[in-house]
């Protein structure tokens, strides 16, 4: 009996693993939350508010070290070609000072 | 003459500051970063990749698969660019439409795609237009990507010319949309919608199914998405859904501003002065990448080393690697594989040799194309905002001991 039921379980397993590829797909599929390191400062809880509902943080901080102007470029294309007009004119301000003094290049253009 | 040589000795310095200043001529293009940490978080079907971000997924592949001419799946870069992606998809429903300017608009399945219509296999490089950015200098805008934004792959589907002659094109047809299933977390914001000149399809543009054998992975498109043999990936769209066929092109974000090069000869600007005319970056330039030995790894004195890497362009075709060990003054030939992957794939090149001199020791490759296109020195390459179309000739610096 013992015996039998061992067969079934091992049966069973590889009746899971044989499952094709598009099957398992079947299921939902979850993407991992990854932690990135990003820095505190003046304006994080802006940034947090506004910019994580479309993207993750390392999105932010894997585009280097750039001046003023990128980054008040990279939110103004958030709001004109993304349509996140949800964003106030104070709180691009905000985000972008952020961005600059954490992951600035010290230039302002 | 002594007033002269004054004048001339402040002129230069006045020259090196306005260049300071300008931060562009004193800055030059240089390798992209290497040997970044992959991720201790594995992504779907994916080994741990170098992740630059969970939302939308964006992963890199090490160098090491470079070694080889097929590029695993579960090593395969990702690159998206909307944060939601369906979290299930059912393949006994999954339809793929075909409308527009067509004679009879199309509902396909995918059993039916595998079915009812000649089945292709394609091998072909798939690579980011932004592959290696982390190379410009000063810093382009976007990921900074080290050499690994980029794969090679054998698909599998159907040409993309059988689906819509079967449709049937009606005379206006001109322009092709791809729309894929992922989208946006903002209602408003647009799609993802490529758009492709009809004159730009040939029968080698395939909707594929298979990759490599398998399935495509969840992350790289799922059930079906579009290959381009010789374009940058920007327009391979994922989770193909829908094509439309129209007579005019419609003015899209992901068409007119992202993924645009400058339109002049040198297709490149500076960052004060930004070339104000701009083209897509469609396709792709003459490359190669080392993938054995890696950057900073140990080597043996007096053993015998082969280098491998792969080398690849839009598909005109790979005529010769050459190998310099002594900074690019001299070169010498690498051994390429047999071709026979076809002219859109990688082509594997190895080159033998013993290392006899300890300390540091720089190995470089530069791949040659049937016109006679090579791979320039990266301090030659000029900039453009986007950091895209990067190609320089390639380096490691390993240390023989």
């Amino acid at each position: 009996m013992k015996i039998t039921n061992r067969i079934k379980k091992l049966l069973l397993a590889a009746a899971v693993i044989a499952v094709p590829l598009s099957a398992k797909v079947n299921e939902d599929v979850a993407v991992p939350y990854v932690a990135f390191p990003i820095k505190m400062g003046k304006g994080f809880d802006v940034v947090q508010a506004q910019c994580l509902t479309c993207h993750s943080f390392g999105y932010m901080i894997n585009q280097g070290p750039q001046s003023r102007t990128f980054w008040k470029e990279k939110v103004e294309k958030m709001i004109v070609h993304f349509k996140a007009d949800m964003i106030t004119e104070k709180d691009a301000e905000i985000i972008t000072d952020y961005f600059f003094e954490q992951y600035g290049n010290g230039k302002l253009k | 003459m002594e007033r002269r040589s004054f004048i001339k000795t402040a002129l230069s310095a006045a020259g090196a500051a306005a260049l300071g200043s300008t931060g562009l001529n004193a800055a030059t293009t240089r390798q992209p970063v290497d040997n970044r940490k992959i991720s201790e978080v594995a992504f779907p079907e994916k080994r741990p990749m170098i992740t630059y971000s969970d939302r939308p997924p964006l992963l890199e592949s090490t160098r090491d698969v470079f070694a080889y001419p097929i590029t695993p799946n579960d090593q395969f870069f990702v690159r998206w660019h909307m944060p939601d992606i369906p979290t299930r998809i059912d393949p006994e429903t999954y339809t793929i439409h075909i409308n527009g300017l067509v004679e009879k608009e199309l509902h396909i399945t995918l059993d039916q795609l595998k079915n009812d219509f000649e089945q292709v296999e394609v091998t072909a490089v798939l690579q980011c237009g932004g592959n290696s950015r982390s190379a410009f200098q000063p810093v382009a805008g976007g990921i900074q990507w080290g050499n690994g934004a980029m794969g090679c792959a054998k698909w599998k589907g159907v040409r993309l010319s059988d689906l819509l002659d079967k449709a049937g094109l009606k005379k206006e047809a001109a322009w092709i949309g791809f729309n894929g299933q992922d989208n946006a977390a903002y209602y408003k914001t647009p799609n993802f919608v490529r758009e492709l000149h009809l004159d730009e399809l040939d029968d080698h543009v395939i909707v594929a199914y298979e990759m490599n054998g398998e399935d495509l992975p969840y992350l790289n498109g799922y059930p079906i998405r579009l290959v381009i043999p010789g374009y940058y990936s920007d327009s391979w769209v994922k989770m193909l859904s829908n094509i439309t066929v129209t007579d005019k092109y419609k003015s899209l974000f992901f068409m007119d501003v992202a993924y645009r090069v400058p339109d002049n000869e040198c297709e490149c600007e500076t960052p004060e002065k930004r070339a104000k005319k701009t083209k897509p970056i469609t396709k792709m330039n003459v490359k190669s990448v080392i993938g054995y030995p890696t950057q900073d790894s140990i080597v043996t004195h007096n053993s015998h080393l082969v280098v491998r890497g792969v080398a690849f362009d839009s598909g005109q075709g790979i005529r010769e690697v050459l190998i310099s060990l002594d900074e690019g003054k001299t070169w010498d030939q690498a051994i390429l594989d047999d071709g026979s992957a076809g002219r859109y794939a990688f082509r594997t090149f190895r080159y033998s040799f013993k290392p006899t001199k300890y300390g540091k020791m720089k190995i470089m490759s530069k791949a040659i194309n049937k016109l006679g296109e090579e791979q320039p020195f990266a301090k030659d390459i000029q900039w453009n905002h986007g950091g895209y179309k990067y190609n320089g000739i390639d380096e490691v610096m390993v240390e023989v001991v």
